[in-house]
């Protein structure tokens, strides 16, 4: 392969270049003001975020550092934000591959009964938990619909560490779908059939152009659906069991120290759990950023 | 390599977007469809590359049918009206996709990759700009990168959709040119769609002028542009002047005026007349020829556009008139259409 003698015109070559992005300081911005809704988000997000979780730490510092240690990291405490944290990952992980099945199918294919699905994925947001937790342990109770089945081959779900993520997987579904459905829908079909051109077969296609083109918006959902499940209640209690060092999920225990009027070691254990998921959703944010800078300038 | 395609239709639902299509692409040759939005350039385009498959009819690569081959063996080069770039690749990666996407046992070592790479980059004179992403790039650009993505996969067929659509005019210009010698140099053999007739007629080695489906006509520029096939054909690619006429004994009339045109094959009745704007004879008024009252004269390139209303039909003619005295809006003028067609009407 030869390079042409033709050469292009200047404008071609020269073409605007839009500069590397700037940071934002110090671009003139036609949106005026900045000053005005950030000086609000910044009020906005105290009285309503801040100000009830300071509330929290403020409570438990009546406890003393040691009592403290002692309520927030007790072994059962530390046990529940083992379940906690660790099957609300479990359920992200699971919906987020799952998740991405139905937006997938929701954006690519139009069936009959398209929208029907689609109301469907959003159930679990209206369905009072406590519902979602009665009816999901009705089916996996061992003399259940389907536990009856599972037992046999040896599967427990109900009152188990596997029901809490079960339920979890319930609650979180509409997070992932409704998050990478319209960047999926974005995407449009051109970058796939273009790849196709180029050679790569569906799995190629799917690892080294979808998955890097959407992977922001499923971690958005990951961290939504992780959220929602490390705070999950009403749904999980029915199903868990919630047997100490077992099966007993963080905000349980909270609402037990609560009922015995234990209100500082309930808000040691929130504290804990508050701190923990800030610093976990945090780094999911900064994975994002990190991802989305390379995309786009 | 050659390209064969016979008789392809395609439907979407109740709408034919194709009705029997014949086409063919000798090997070497620059071919431009041509025809409105909506014509189903894109379609045919699509089914030739195997992003499509046809309802009925065949599409033969060099004599070998591939009808049925996906897009991912056919070979072909794909550069998409949208240019269709991997958003979260550098250019670099952008280019190499193709290659990095080959079975193990054929493909190039890193090293080698890079390096061609490098060479596509050069030859699409994007040399430094390998680590860019997309949206850093200019329109032209993208273009570019695209074309060089499509290359790199040393296609023997070039297939593009609109690639000029979405650039501004002296962008456009430079690209075609250039994409033409790099077409020459390839050896590829390339079909092109756009719905700008000067890009066909300038680029092309034929051009398949297409309307609802159909094919109007398959020439070269000057066919197209000298004899047009069907009136449809003398519309698109060029300026005219249309004048319902009805022919007798040889000759075109309309209102009261008779014309002597070249009738061939014209049945004796209604018909339509067609003449470029430049290919009139304006005259005194009075003189045997049709009567018309200028409404407009402007400069334009090296003579003047006219304007001028004729009685019996409600748009005024569009006439060029290329020497020292331009007639002025008000004057009386007659006009005598020179290589004027005549089309049945319809
Ligand atoms: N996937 C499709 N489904 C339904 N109609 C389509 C589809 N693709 C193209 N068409 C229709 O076929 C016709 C031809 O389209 P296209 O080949 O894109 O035309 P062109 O490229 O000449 O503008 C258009 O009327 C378009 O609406
Ligand atoms: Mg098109």
């Amino acid at each position: 392969m030869t390079a042409t003698g033709a050469s292009l015109g200047s404008t071609a070559i020269e073409g605007k270049l839009r500069s590397p992005a700037r940071p934002y300081g110090k671009k003139r911005s036609i949106m005026p003001g900045f000053g005005i809704t950030f000086g609000f988000t910044i009020f906005y997000l105290c009285l309503i975020v801040l100000v009830p979780l300071s509330a929290v730490f403020v409570r438990s510092a009546g406890l003393g550092p040691a009592h403290f240690v002692d309520v927030g990291f007790s072994a059962r405490a530390m046990a529940s934000y083992r379940l906690s944290f660790g099957a609300a990952a479990a359920a992200a992980a699971v919906n987020s591959v799952f998740g991405l099945l139905i937006a997938w199918v929701l954006v690519r294919y139009e069936f009959p009964g398209r929208r029907l699905v689609s109301a469907m994925v959003d159930l679990p947001f209206a369905l009072p938990t406590a519902v979602a937790g009665i009816a999901l342990t009705a089916i996996y109770a061992p003399n259940g619909w389907l536990g009856q089945y599972l037992e046999p081959l040896g599967m427990k779900v109900a009152y188990t560490p596997l029901g809490v993520v079960v339920a979890l997987v319930f609650v979180g579904l509409p997070f992932v779908v409704r998050s990478v459905e319209p960047v999926l829908a974005d995407l449009g079909h051109d970058v796939e059939e273009a790849a196709a051109s180029l050679g790569a077969g569906r799995v190629d296609t799917f690892t080294r152009v979808i998955l890097p083109a959407i992977g922001p918006a499923l971690l958005t959902g990951f961290a939504l659906a992780f959220a929602r499940g490390v705070g999950e209640y009403g749904s999980v209690i029915f199903i868990a069991g919630n047997m100490p060092f077992v099966s007993e999920v963080s905000p349980l225990l909270i609402v037990t120290q609560l009922e015995q009027y234990d209100y500082a070691g309930a808000t040691a254990i929130a504290s804990v759990m508050l701190v923990a998921s800030f610093a976990l959703l945090l780094v999911i944010n900064l994975i994002q950023i990190w991802s989305r800078k390379r995309m786009a300038a | 390599m050659g390209i064969t395609v016979s008789g392809i239709s395609k439907r979407f639902g109740a709408f034919t977007a194709l009705g029997d299509i014949d086409l063919e692409a000798r090997p070497g040759e620059f071919l431009a469809l041509l025809g409105p939005s909506g014509s189903g350039k894109t379609t045919l385009l699509r089914i030739i590359a195997g992003l499509e498959f046809p309802d009925t009819g065949t599409v033969a690569f060099d004599g070998v049918d591939v009808t049925n081959q996906p897009i991912t063996d056919r070979g072909v080069g794909f550069v998409f009206q949208q240019y269709a770039l991997f958003r979260h690749m550098t250019v670099a990666d952008n280019v190499a996709f193709g290659l990095t996407v080959r079975k193990r046992s054929t493909r190039p070592a890193k090293a080698e990759i890079a390096r061609r790479v490098e060479e596509l980059l050069d030859l699409v004179q994007l040399k430094d700009l390998g680590k860019r992403y997309p949206a850093q790039l200019s329109g032209g650009q993208r273009q570019r990168v695209a074309l060089a993505r499509a290359l790199a996969v040393e296609p023997r067929i070039l297939l593009l959709d609109e690639p000029f659509g979405a650039l501004d005019a002296k962008v456009r210009k430079d690209l075609r040119r250039w994409l033409r010698e790099l077409h020459d140099r390839m050896g590829l053999t390339s079909i092109f769609v756009t719905h700008d007739q000067e890009e066909a007629l300038e680029l092309a080695d034929r051009v398949v002028v297409m309307d609802h489906g159909v094919i109007e006509q398959v020439s070269a520029p000057e066919a197209i542009y000298n004899d047009p096939a069907s009136a449809f054909v003398f519309d698109f690619v060029g300026e005219s002047n249309r004048l319902p006429v009805s022919v007798r004994g040889g000759r075109a009339h309309f209102g009261g005026h008779a014309f002597d045109v070249a009738t061939d094959g014209t049945r004796d009745g209604d018909a339509t007349l067609f003449f470029r704007p430049h290919d009139v004879e304006i005259v005194g008024a009075g003189a045997a020829a049709l009567p018309a009252v200028v409404s407009l004269a402007r400069p334009r390139g090296g003579g003047t556009r006219i304007e001028a209303r004729i009685e019996g039909r409600e748009a005024p003619l569009e006439l060029d008139y290329t020497g020292d005295a331009p007639p002025r809006p008000g004057d009386r003028i007659g006009v005598r259409p020179l290589r004027a067609r005549l089309f049945p009407a319809g």
